[in-house]
């Protein structure tokens, strides 16, 4: 059941990095009212208070938002290789002062293969690609200690396809916050 | 029979795969210049077969359903030995009594099966005897003891009794009594470990769930089989007894471990683990927890899928040494590797499979296309490369212990499932249809247990 429970929430990674890849984040939640009981209407200094500390909440949860989706954004490797290609370094660059800045986030990293090869390869090729994304972060300063990665080979394609282009989707590294994601904070902010 | 054997390049060959994985060899595509001993078509022989038949066996009127059950086991099982043209038996012969050989002559027959089946206790007495009708003679006759047909023995206790048929008149290992492993993937991302007989019969799951279960593998006396696991706390090397239901961690500490194989005595296993920089080959102690372990490899890169020859000396794997996925041979413990597979652009050869009966070895390899079937010789590295399969996606496959049939991974006329080819007659037949069903491994006879 705790794999269960893992896979869940690595399912839900990919639906977000999936949807913040082409797309603009996902609409913030509404903010969260205060607790305190609404004053009345003639308060207008409280009303406004609230107002402007409702806003700043829903800006700070949509910048998290922003930060979660930059750090969990996939990566994608050329056919048969671990090495990190020139737009998967873009990426993980976005990624670095991010993690920098939140010492406190936690970070797991799937590896994954295109159909090709063999079951058992691809399970090596998946972990040798999350292992080089590991290593990459590690060289620019991310303690290795707050960094787990996995493989899941040629199991879960985001695309079924047997096109290049699906083979392309597939041969990806996934990034999942696994701590730290409520309270992520802007580098230099 | 002799295993056809064609070494001239022929006019019609040349799929496009195999001339582009020969482009190395053979630096031209003229047939003239191909080294010696490379073979460019695969050509099978389905001709030479002994003709035979399995006259109705005798029984009391109230064993009439065991009788016929027993029956239609044989017959099936010595079918699908491909070594056999099944003959239909004639009515005025089907009846029990003495044989007459002259009339079963004049049908080209060349030999003859009958039985009996009476009932003891707590089971039956299978009375067996093979007739050379050619020397109008019998040529072999034993009694054997079968289980009540409600025990789970029963079938693979039949099955036995039709690998002796087959060791009769051919002198060969029949398969009938074996079974296949395999892991299947589901659409709900569980895993399972299965094993089915060999006749398709008897599918079961051994283990299942959500952790990732890969390469499962018989040890040579069919009790054990030896498996990869991710669970929760990591990776392991497990191996189970299917007598007792034990499991016993033969190793674990690593990111990743795969591809286990028994070396023949039993004794040992091979496996590939994930050391800093990739996979390695190993050789622990079966049976043992927390053995010390022997490195068999060390060349970066991967190494994976090692399997024993048949006397332990040698082993074939996957190695990327060279920074392309290629077979090599070397001695048991590493030592002098050779690449098995030719080499040439955008090649890879995967899932290799040593013969339990000579020096072939099985993988599936592509020059970029659709992963096919193909048997090396262990004897000649670079050379002799046969193409079983042509036809869908082929993968991982695995040697019955007769040496001649393979079961694969394919996606055949009948669809995703596993299969089984005679490398003598090409004769394809679905095993167990389903997608997902992978790492295929054929086990030993289990006739001796029964």
């Amino acid at each position: 059941m705790i794999r269960r429970a893992a896979l869940a929430v690595a399912a839900l990674g990919v639906v977000f990095a999936a949807c913040s890849k082409n797309e603009p984040p996902p609409p913030p939640p509404p903010p969260t009212q205060p607790t305190t009981t609404r004053q009345p209407a003639a308060n207008t200094n409280n009303d406004d208070a609230a107002a402007a500390a409702a806003e700043a909440a829903r800006r700070a949860e949509a910048e998290r938002a922003r930060l979660r989706s930059v750090v969990e954004e996939m990566i994608y490797f050329d056919y048969d290789q671990s090495a990190i290609r020139a737009d998967a370094e873009a990426a993980l660059q976005r990624k670095v002062p991010i993690l920098r800045a939140n010492p406190g986030v936690r970070l797991r990293i799937s590896g994954h293969a295109d159909e090709r090869g063999s079951v058992e390869y691809n399970l090596a090729l998946g972990l040798r690609r999350a292992n080089s994304v590991r290593d990459y972060l590690v060289n620019f300063g991310i303690d290795a200690s707050r960094i787990t990665t996995e493989t899941f080979g040629e199991d879960r394609p985001l695309d079924p396809g047997m096109t290049e282009a699906a083979y392309q989707r597939n041969r990806r590294a996934e990034f999942t916050i696994t701590a730290g994601a409520d309270n992520l904070v802007s580098p230099g902010g | 029979m002799q295993r056809s054997i064609h070494t001239t390049a022929g006019a019609l060959l040349a799929p496009a795969l195999l001339m582009a994985t020969f482009a190395g060899a053979a630096a031209q595509q003229d047939t003239t210049h191909i080294p010696p001993g490379v073979e460019l078509e695969t050509r099978y022989s389905v001709s030479g077969r002994r003709a035979v038949a399995v006259r109705p066996f005798a029984g009391p009127i109230p064993l009439a359903g065991v009788v016929g059950q027993v029956g239609a086991i044989v017959t099936q099982d010595l079918s699908l030995s491909d070594r056999y043209d099944m003959l239909p038996v004639p009515t005025d012969l089907a009846t029990p009594g003495p044989v007459d050989y002259q009339a079963w002559n004049s049908l080209n027959l060349e030999y003859l099966v009958t039985g009996e089946v009476t009932p003891t206790a707590d089971g039956f007495l299978f009375d067996v005897t093979v007739h050379d009708v050619v020397f109008a003679r019998e040529h072999r006759r034993r009694t054997f003891t079968l289980p009540a047909t409600t025990s789970p023995d029963f079938r693979m206790s039949v099955h036995g009794v039709s690998d002796e048929i087959v060791q009769w008149i051919s002198e060969q290992p029949g398969i009938a009594a074996t079974r296949i492993a395999f892991s299947r993937f589901n659409a709900d991302q569980t895993y399972d470990l299965l094993i089915v007989d060999s006749d398709g019969e008897n599918l079961r799951r051994i283990l299942g769930g959500p952790s990732q279960l890969h390469s499962p593998v018989w040890s040579p006396d069919g009790q054990r089989i030896a498996y990869t696991t991710s669970e929760s706390e990591g990776w392991k090397l497990v191996e189970r007894d299917l007598v007792t239901g034990r499991s016993t961690t033969l190793s674990t500490g690593s990111q990743l471990f795969l591809t286990p194989a028994y070396g023949p005595d039993g004794s040992r296993v091979a496996y590939s683990v994930w050391l800093p920089g990739g996979l390695e080959l190993m050789e622990t102690a079966s049976g043992q927890a927390g053995a010390t372990p022997k490195r068999l490899t060390n060349t970066g890169g991967d190494n994976l899928a090692p399997t024993y020859s048949s006397d332990g000396r040698r082993i074939a794997f996957l190695s990327t040494r060279t920074g392309q996925e290629h077979i090599f041979v070397s001695n048991a413990d590493g030592s002098g590797a050779r690449q098995l597979t030719p080499p040439g652009r955008g090649v890879e050869f995967h899932g290799p499979d040593w013969s339990p009966t000579g020096t072939q070895v099985v993988f599936h390899g592509s020059a970029g296309g659709p992963y096919q079937i193909m048997v090396g010789d262990a004897d000649r590295p670079g050379l002799q490369i046969r193409q079983l399969t042509s036809t869908g996606w082929n993968e991982d496959p695995s040697w019955a212990p007769d040496g001649r049939h393979i079961v694969y991974t394919g996606s055949g006329a009948q669809g995703a499932g596993l299969y089984v080819i005679d490398t003598v007659t090409g004769t394809i037949r679905l095993l167990t249809r389903g997608a997902k069903l992978r790492e295929a491994d054929w086990s030993s006879s289990m006739a001796a247990r029964q």
